[in-house]
């Protein structure tokens, strides 16, 4: 993917600029509000990560000049501020995510991949399979290797989001966000424990895992 | 609740003010009135007294009884009782009289029609002299017809003086009162709009200069002097939060980089993480600390909208279940009646609260337990409470632990950064709910009443222009 990244400390922003690089992205680093506006308006990217806090122009400013200016590249907000009020005002302004620093890579990488490959708008499946697993959307009965297995309500959502978004990584604030629509940090592992224990139903009498431990940035399964 | 409770009318200033003016007005007016009345009575009724001596001094003159009885005879034949009555009672002899009976009296005396018989018509009221005229008592009275008409001029004067006066004077006064009233309500409301956190607001201060307006000017010089405080808090804030996160951002990045990129020894990894794990420790008390100063600078009360508090809980209590279940804890949502449970607020936040006070019972009584989410409503208020059957809260630290950073001396080795009770508090504060901790014997029980949904302003009411 060919992504620039608008961030003015150098540290920061060569940590992403390298990272995503390794990744096999093509990444552009411009340090300058104003700069980085006319650099997104001129090069033609799959994403921008944006800093909030910018010299020249602030990130909310830029991000409106670009939807303004029917610039629909995906945008991912990068901020040090993070409070309730920031995530709403950054979403307004034309954010399609957004990352409060600091933040692991991981997190970083995984929102890339999901904005970057947004599910398109297409057929809904009625069947979502991975490996020999199998859920019926309509019935809500999932199965694997033919034998039914029994989720609550909340495992089926959970296992329902990693199964739409196969082959990516769900970092725990991700799954949180759209399993529980939670947008606060609760200082515990609780996605761990639901992960858990939908492995204990899953996986656990299985040969094979499905749901794959990312380390340091979440879950995924893989895609088959 | 903060807003300003309005006062039925009688209680503004200016009415009251007018009420009494023109109470003030009409009495010294009656009084003016009544002393003139008098003094002009007085005069007439002193010249009505003179007018009866001097007949008693002609009748006086006449020496001879006969003669005095055929003049009193003749003079009372002459006068019609309606001016002057005459009576006269010889020690002998007939009585001469031009009525029928006149009530017993001494000195002068003002005798009404009703005490006396006449077959005649008769004044209202007339002044007598009851003296001895040779051998016999006379009585002279004389009607007081001018007097009385004098009476009913003041009045009328008095009436035509003061009735159009007193409605001239009430209706500019309240007029005036009004116009006053409303100013000061206008100062009300928006003193009371700022204390509820709303700093755009302004009283509205027309182009005349007076006392109110310049109450008004000073309260919006108030008010932008605290809207400019806390617009400068907020920077602050936010200065520091990009200052000293990035710093710790890049704290992060090279933590990462040396765990990914270099070769370390045995033991360094784990070191790394743990320096890590800190790092992540400081950026979480550190978000707590802005996003509470966030909560108590307003920031967030635009944004205040109907929540249901029944699926908030649901989903919380479905989200932090499992774990509670791992740690031997039972976490139940019991709702009293059918609800709904709506309040305006914010989503996020309340669920954040029940989190923190969940994660709070979770935390502080090893071992496990209960712990009962209850949603209830009582006279349109809907009560969420969380009671946990651990350690509960010594009632002398009640108030201390709603204070940030404070922790009580048995919690300093748990987990935890003394702030989520802090949130719990500025959480509703924010809503205008009502914290209570209690003790649920054993076990604490958190308490949060919020206002009926009514005595919230929507965020569409705040924002609407303000015509006074």
């Amino acid at each position: 993917m060919k992504i620039l990244v608008i961030e003015d400390d150098a540290t920061t922003g060569a940590y992403i600029a390298d990272g995503l690089r390794e990744e096999g992205h093509t990444v552009d680093l411009m340090v300058n509000g104003a700069e980085g506006l006319i650099q997104a308006s001129v090069g033609t990217y799959d994403v921008l990560i944006v800093d909030r806090m910018l010299p020249g122009i602030d990130g909310i400013s830029l991000v409106k000049t670009m939807r303004g200016a029917k610039n629909h590249t995906p945008v991912i907000f990068l901020t040090s501020l993070g409070g309730v009020d920031d995530r709403i005002e950054g979403l307004n302004a034309g954010g399609d995510d957004y990352l409060t620093k600091p933040f692991a890579f991981g997190e970083l990488s995984a929102r890339i991949a999901a904005i970057g490959r947004r599910p398109q708008m297409q057929d809904e499946p009625t069947v979502l399979r991975a490996a020999d697993l199998e859920m019926n959307l309509l019935t809500r009965k999932v199965s694997r290797a033919g034998q039914p297995i029994d989720l609550l309500p909340r495992e089926f959502s959970l296992l329902e989001h990693l199964l739409r978004r196969k082959g990516r990584v769900q970092t725990r604030t991700m799954l949180m966000e759209a399993v529980w629509d939670i947008h606060f940090d609760p200082q515990t592992n609780v996605v761990d424990t639901h992960i858990s224990r939908l492995r204990g139903k899953v996986d656990k009498p299985f040969a094979t895992e499905l749901i794959e431990t990312v380390r340091g940035s979440g879950y995924r399964i893989e895609a088959t | 609740m903060r807003s300003a409770r309005r006062l039925p009318a009688i209680y503004s200033t200016p009415l009251r003010l007018t009420a009494i003016l023109l109470a003030i007005f009409v009495v010294a007016a009656s009084v003016a009135f009544s002393v003139a009345y008098l003094v002009v009575r007085s005069g007439f009724d002193a010249a009505l007294r003179q007018d009866i001596d001097q007949t008693v001094a002609t009748y006086r003159a006449i020496d001879n009884q006969d003669d005095l009885v055929e003049r009193l005879s003749e003079d009372a034949a002459a006068s019609h009782p309606e001016v002057r009555i005459l009576q006269y009672l010889p020690d002998s002899g007939p009585r001469v009289s031009n009525i029928d009976r006149f009530p017993p009296l001494s000195g002068y005396a003002i005798v009404s029609e009703h005490e006396i018989t006449a077959p005649d018509d008769l004044a209202e009221s007339y002044v007598a002299r009851s003296v001895r005229v040779g051998r016999g008592q006379l009585i002279i009275a004389q009607t007081r017809e001018r007097v009385i008409e004098m009476g009913e001029v003041f009045l009328m004067i008095l009436l035509m003086g003061l009735l159009p006066t007193l409605g001239i004077a009430a209706g500019a006064g309240y007029l005036v009162a009004r116009r006053a009233r409303a100013k000061l309500d206008a100062i009300q409301t928006t003193l009371s709009d700022l204390s509820a956190g709303h700093l755009a607001a302004r009283v509205e201060t027309g182009s005349n200069d007076n006392d109110l307006s310049g109450i008004g000017h000073a309260v919006n010089s108030m008010a932008a002097a605290q809207e400019a405080l806390v617009m400068s808090m907020r920077q602050i804030s936010g200065d520091i939060a990009h200052d000293l996160k990035t710093p710790i951002q890049r704290v992060a990045v090279i933590l990462d980089q040396i765990r990914q990129k270099t070769e370390l020894s045995a033991g360094q990894p784990e070191l790394v993480d743990r320096a890590l794990a800190e790092t992540d420790r400081i950026v979480t008390t550190f978000q707590a600390l802005l996003q509470l100063a966030q909560i108590e600078g307003g920031a967030v009360r635009d944004r205040l909208v109907a929540t249901e508090l029944r699926s908030l809980a649901e989903g919380i209590v479905d989200f932090l279940g499992p774990d509670a279940e791992d740690l031997g804890f039972r976490l139940d949502l019991v709702a009293e009646g059918p609800g709904p449970f709506s309040v305006v607020g914010d989503g996020q936040l309340l669920g954040q609260v029940l989190v923190n006070l969940i994660e709070n019972a979770l935390r502080h009584a090893p071992g496990g337990g209960t712990i009962l989410v209850g949603l209830a409503t009582e006279a349109g208020r809907v009560i969420l409470t969380v009671a946990d059957s651990g350690p509960g809260i010594p009632e002398t630290e009640r108030a201390n632990v709603l204070r940030r950073l404070y922790r009580l001396e048995r919690s300093r080795t748990t987990d935890g950064n003394g702030l989520g009770l802090a949130l719990v508090a500025a959480v509703c504060d924010l809503h205008v709910a009502h914290l209570t901790l209690e003790d649920n014997a054993p076990g604490l029980r958190v308490r949060m009443v919020f206002p009926k949904a009514a005595n919230l302003r929507s965020p569409a009411q705040l924002n609407a222009p303000k015509n006074h």
